[in-house]
């Protein structure tokens, strides 16, 4: 019983992930691989290297971490914030609320994506760095305070009150108890923000307009390129830093003793 | 050393019928540990709360040596609450929890790391001032608890059932070390708890808190004995209770004319009025036949009787009386067997007026 789930599990991971995966990686690596072929007549490191060296990557490279690591600056400071408050505070309509604030996730991007365009043009934003960011807050907002939230209701208040009567202050109570209980649900909130952030393509596409080339927007350009080798690689580098982001932080989220904080 | 008192205090929610609290006076003497005893509900918890700044009253005031502290917030009363679970704080360790009141208030490095190992020889954890929260026994949270919240000496400690989440061996040792650190420091303390038993054995006087209100306050023996009201005696496991005419020291019932108290504190000068008066269940002795010499004395037939293991527990019908009446009689008086119909003696010193309410 159990075996037959883990081998669906396997077989589902094959399915979607591992094998166009794969395939990448054979393009990537194997440049000469014309349609007969089984397999790419020869691999090599070559093609690849040559792309990370292109400074057009590099800079799509560069761009796309800037954007990724600024929307999750912004996402954290605004969410927490807004969490804590959806959680603890007694508010008035917070189902309103919370359906207002997942609105863009049920909503097509596509349908407000236009609507916002001219919007950040008549702000001045379009084309700029700062207005794709402020865009990619609109996907990456919901899932930030939800994440927060859930682990804010859980989170026992206590610890902040037995603080205080100990004597900690307003402040030091927040820099020594609210924030490093808080570190471990700030970090999956951080990390769900830069992963929706890193593999955005429509709204970056549509705010950016052609002069804020992330690397999911070099590669649809790519894709009309033809270049299979190329378009591989630049989707490996895609898949790359995420996967990166995710075992780095399995491995501090799993170890450290924070978690009790959880009622 | 400090004394608290609570003036007229009262706590009342919005679109809440009843108060929280209603105009509630205590007076703790300085080093005294006063326990607040009552049900869940009844806002012992929150009368803590109170004291502890996390909470302000609707009315009336909080004194520390006489002077309020109202306007304190609750980090500069100096005040410590210690709940139920011990909140250690799970990033850090032992040491580091237990010289947080210190680190706060900035006090050098050096007199911490000294206070830190006084505490631990305080409440018996030396050794284990590396380990984090994680790796403790429920009881040996609560002793860090205990030694974080001494640390800072505060002016009053208020212990909110600090041993109800524990084992019976864990939550007895503890009790002890609790009256022993209690005696130790001199800090006054407010212990709440809804355990009869913790009560009676750890206070040094024991407030009975129902329905926001102060029942009885007194001495463990003056509470458990003879608790003035009929709310308190039934919270104390008193179930009989008799009404009748009371002139003097007599009261006229349905089951005859009892005599109560002692003589002189009997007022004949007043006139009769109704009363109810109370009797403590293992006060009443049981007699085969009826005693010769012996006042109070009424016929009952057994209903009920139940072995408790130190006491057996009889149920008694007597006629003119609307409850059956519960006797405790101790096993290890070899009582002898008792047949269906029993003579109860009620002593006169043993019954005592309870006011309604």
């Amino acid at each position: 019983m159990q075996r037959g789930a883990v081998g669906c599990i396997w077989l589902y991971a094959l399915a979607s992930v591992l094998l166009p995966l794969g395939l990448f990686g054979l393009h990537a690596l194997g440049p000469r691989w014309f349609f007969p072929a089984l397999l790419p007549d020869s691999l090599s490191l070559e093609p690849l290297l040559a792309l990370i060296g292109n400074p057009r990557t590099q800079a799509a490279l560069g761009l796309s971490a800037q954007v990724a690591l600024l929307v999750t600056g912004l996402a954290v400071l605004i969410g927490y914030p807004a969490a804590r408050a959806l959680t603890f505070a007694p508010l008035v309509g917070r189902g309103v609320i919370l359906a207002v604030l997942f609105l863009p996730t049920v909503i097509p991007p596509i349908a407000i994506g236009i609507g916002l365009n001219s919007l950040m043009l008549q702000l001045g934003l379009a084309g700029t760095l700062i207005g794709v960011c402020i865009v990619h807050l609109i996907p990456v907002l919901p899932y930030v305070i939800l994440t927060l939230s859930s682990m804010l209701s859980r989170y026992d208040r206590h610890y902040e009150e037995q603080a205080q009567v100990l004597g900690a202050g307003a402040w030091q109570v927040w820099w020594l108890v609210t924030l490093p209980m808080s570190l471990p649900a700030l970090a999956v909130a951080a990390l769900f923000a830069f992963l929706i952030s890193w593999s955005e393509y429509l709204f970056t596409a549509l705010i950016g307009g052609g002069r804020v080339i992330t690397l999911p927007v070099l590669l649809f350009a790519l894709v009309a390129g033809g270049n299979p080798t190329t378009l591989a690689g630049v989707a490996l580098l895609i898949v790359a830093v995420p996967m990166l982001a995710i075992l780095l932080a399995s491995r501090l989220l799993g170890g450290g003793p924070q978690v009790v904080g959880v009622r | 050393m400090t004394t608290l008192t609570m003036h007229n205090l009262t706590l009342r929610y919005p679109r809440q019928a009843t108060a929280t609290l209603a105009d509630l006076s205590l007076a703790v003497a300085s080093g005294e540990l006063v326990v607040l005893l009552g049900t869940s509900g009844s806002g012992k918890s929150t009368l803590l709360r109170l004291i502890a700044g996390l909470l302000e009253p609707t009315a009336g005031d909080i004194r520390f040596d006489g002077q309020s502290v109202r306007a304190l917030p609750a980090h500069r009363r100096e005040a410590v609450l210690m709940f139920q679970k011990a909140y250690l704080f799970p990033f850090l360790s032992v040491a580091d929890n237990i010289r947080f009141g210190l680190r706060v208030r900035g006090v050098a490095r050096e007199q911490q790391r000294i206070a830190v190992q006084q505490m631990l020889a305080l409440v018996e954890l030396e050794g284990l001032e590396c380990r984090f929260p994680a790796q403790l026994s429920g009881g040996q949270q609560q002793r860090v608890a205990l030694a974080r919240a001494l640390v800072t000496q505060p002016r009053v400690l208020l212990l909110d059932e600090p041993f109800s989440s524990l084992d019976t061996s864990v939550r007895r040792s503890l009790q002890a070390a609790v009256r022993r650190i209690q005696r130790e420091t001199g800090v006054t303390t407010v212990l709440v708890t809804h355990d009869l038993e913790e009560a009676l054995s750890m206070a040094d006087r024991v407030a009975l808190l129902l329905d926001g209100r102060i029942a009885a306050y007194g001495t463990p023996q003056q509470v458990y004995t003879r608790p003035p009201t009929l709310a308190a005696a039934r919270f104390l496991g008193i179930t009989t209770f008799v009404a009748g005419t009371l002139h003097g020291c007599q009261l006229t019932t349905a089951a005859g004319v009892w005599v109560l108290g002692a003589a002189s504190a009997c007022a004949p000068a007043e006139p009769p009025r109704p009363a109810v008066v109370a009797i403590r269940p293992e006060q009443i002795t049981l007699h085969p036949t009826r005693p010769a010499d012996l006042p109070n004395c009424v016929l009952g037939q057994v209903q009920e009787q139940s072995y408790r293991g130190d006491v057996i527990e009889y149920l008694l019908k007597v006629a003119g009386l609307p409850e059956a009446v519960r006797v405790r009689r101790p096993t290890s008086d070899a009582p002898d067997p008792i047949g269906p119909e029993v003579w109860l003696h009620l002593p006169p010193a043993a019954l005592w007026e309870v006011r309604a309410g």
